[in-house]
């Protein structure tokens, strides 16, 4: 029983990933006074790119076909780390939080060199600026992690959510609260959303991520978009399971299960609400802006792990 | 009965991450309108906690004192500040010398300070150790904004943020001045709020700019 619930648990993140990109676009269009294509647009998207022929350049070595499987690969098995329904994930080890940073790490480093691969300077230039974002991200989140998992006394991510949904909602706790702080604007950095980058942008002085997978074609730009709207949705299911995770079924019943899904997408179209809100009424930041807004990211998660010592 | 004397303590406990989530974000801020914002958050926060107090020490005269915080410190001062920052027609940047992140790795440098600073004296004074470290945090963070920020808007906030602090002290450790002291003290700092008011503007007409780090000279 529990095993099949953690099978649903990481299909359910990598299923409904599309969903929630299209949910969010449609808010953002209804924000912006305008109808918006339906929330299931990014599945026809999908499917679309999965019939195309995928179109490689003539300078491309093995390595650009190879990238994007890789990337998809290694997102989809940290999703799999993530409890969503339940205080426990399909994969689960001691210090599980640690793989999980670096297992998206390493699909970025390989879109990278994908798009470095391409043969474009755009790849070039988007997977520097890349480097820069998420050498800058990377440590905020893992020392973010580290604090709530100090305060939990456990380095599994599932006994993290566990301790999160054992604690009254009313005991605001200052490590969670800079925690979050901290791990929230990691999360827009990781997932390229506006403040740092513009998901549907394909201006070439600003764009990221569109930079990289430019020279993407088929099914390989479909395993991309995929494994990157898998990887929005696994952080915010991160953000959910660690610092609001009440609703969530702390045994196997049916009927907790149930409800636990309800919370679940419940919680899920308020951050997807939230997310179109802060997009359409902020500006994208300066790509040398960005360093600093990370700057802020990193004091509130230094700030959190010495609160573990000072807040006991 | 019993959930409001919960809810109470919960306030009490959980206030002083509150205060510092207002002066980290202060620190990050980057227009003056938000400051003041956050100035008027800080003190609601404040309010908040008067009333805790007042319901857990059974003390009438503290309502008045956290019903003159709201009509001071959460109406009257923010609002003549927006009116200020509309009449000056000046831009509504902070001028900040020191960037976003060096000013948040900064002030949580304060708030570690604080905390190490109040150790000693919460352990053999018996109170709330979080709630005298977020005053000495204000007082720090308050000072900081005056000295780091340019615009001469900036330092009648950062002197609001740090008197701020100072009644924070003064209620966690005396659990609060007399009445009369505290109305004092109240329209004291309106009437400052008022007359540097003016001062701005006077800077503003007399060196068409509003920043301080240029104001080295004698000018008729």
């Amino acid at each position: 029983m529990k095993f099949a619930v953690n099978v649903i648990e990481a299909l359910l993140i990598v299923a409904i990933a599309p969903l929630v990109r299209g949910v969010i676009a449609r808010v953002k269009a209804r924000i912006q006074n305008r109808r918006g294509a339906s929330v299931l647009r990014p599945y026809a998207d999908l499917l679309k790119l999965f019939r195309k022929e995928d179109l490689v350049p003539d300078t491309a070595s093995a390595l650009f076909r190879f990238a994007p499987v890789v990337l998809f690969a290694v997102t989809v098995t940290a999703a799999a780390f993530v409890p969503v329904l339940h205080p426990s994930a399909l994969l689960g080890v001691s210090g599980d939080f640690i793989v999980l940073v670096y297992l998206l790490a390493a699909g970025r480093f390989f879109l990278m060199l994908g798009a470095m691969d391409g043969g474009s300077s755009f790849g070039g230039m988007g997977a520097s600026r890349e480097a820069l974002v998420s050498t800058l991200a990377e440590a905020p989140l893992f020392l973010g992690l580290t604090s709530v998992a100090i305060l939990a006394h456990t380095v599994r991510l599932s006994g993290i959510v566990e301790f999160s949904v054992r604690q009254n909602p009313f005991q605001l706790s200052a490590v969670h609260v800079l925690a979050f702080g901290a791990l929230a604007l990691v999360a827009i950095a990781e997932t390229g959303r506006i403040p740092v980058d513009n998901p549907t942008t394909h201006l070439e002085l600003t764009m990221i991520h569109e930079a990289m997978v430019l020279e993407y074609s088929g099914p390989s730009l479909a395993l991309i978009e995929w494994a990157s709207a898998v990887k929005l949705t696994l952080i915010m299911a991160l953000l959910v399971g660690v610092f609001v995770p009440w609703g969530m079924a702390t045994s196997n019943s049916l009927l907790g299960l149930a409800f636990a899904l309800l919370a679940f997408l419940f919680k899920f179209a308020v951050l997807a609400i939230v997310i179109a809100m802060i997009e359409s009424s902020l500006a994208k930041l300066r790509m040398y802006l960005v360093p600093d807004f990370l700057g802020v990211a990193s004091a509130l998660a230094i700030l959190a792990v010495v609160f573990t010592a000072l807040m006991r | 009965m019993g959930l409001i004397g919960l809810a109470v303590a919960k306030a009490l406990a959980s206030s002083a991450v509150f205060l510092f989530v207002t002066v980290l974000m202060m620190a990050s801020a980057k227009r003056i309108s938000t400051c003041i914002v956050l100035f008027g958050l800080q003190s609601a926060v404040m309010a908040a906690q008067i009333v805790a107090l007042a319901y857990a020490g059974k003390l009438l005269e503290a309502y008045a004192i956290a019903a003159l915080v709201v009509v001071v410190k959460i109406v009257a001062i923010p609002y003549a500040l927006f009116r200020i920052v509309r009449d000056l027609k000046a831009p509504h940047d902070t001028a900040s010398s020191t960037t976003v992140a060096q000013s948040v790795f900064i002030m949580a440098g304060l708030i570690l300070l604080s905390f190490f600073a109040v150790a000693p004296y919460a352990k053999t004074l018996r109170i709330d150790e979080n709630m005298l470290a977020s005053a000495v945090a204000l007082v720090l963070s308050g000072a900081f904004l005056m000295v780091s920020r340019k615009k001469a808007l900036m330092q009648v906030i950062g002197l609001l943020v740090l008197e701020n602090g100072i009644f924070l002290a003064a209620l966690t450790t005396t659990f609060g001045m007399p009445l009369v002291i505290e109305i004092g003290i109240s329209f004291d700092l309106l009437m400052g709020v008022f007359l540097m008011g003016l001062f701005v503007f006077r800077i503003r007409d007399t060196f068409e700019h509003l920043d301080v780090s240029k104001l080295r000279r004698l000018r008729g």
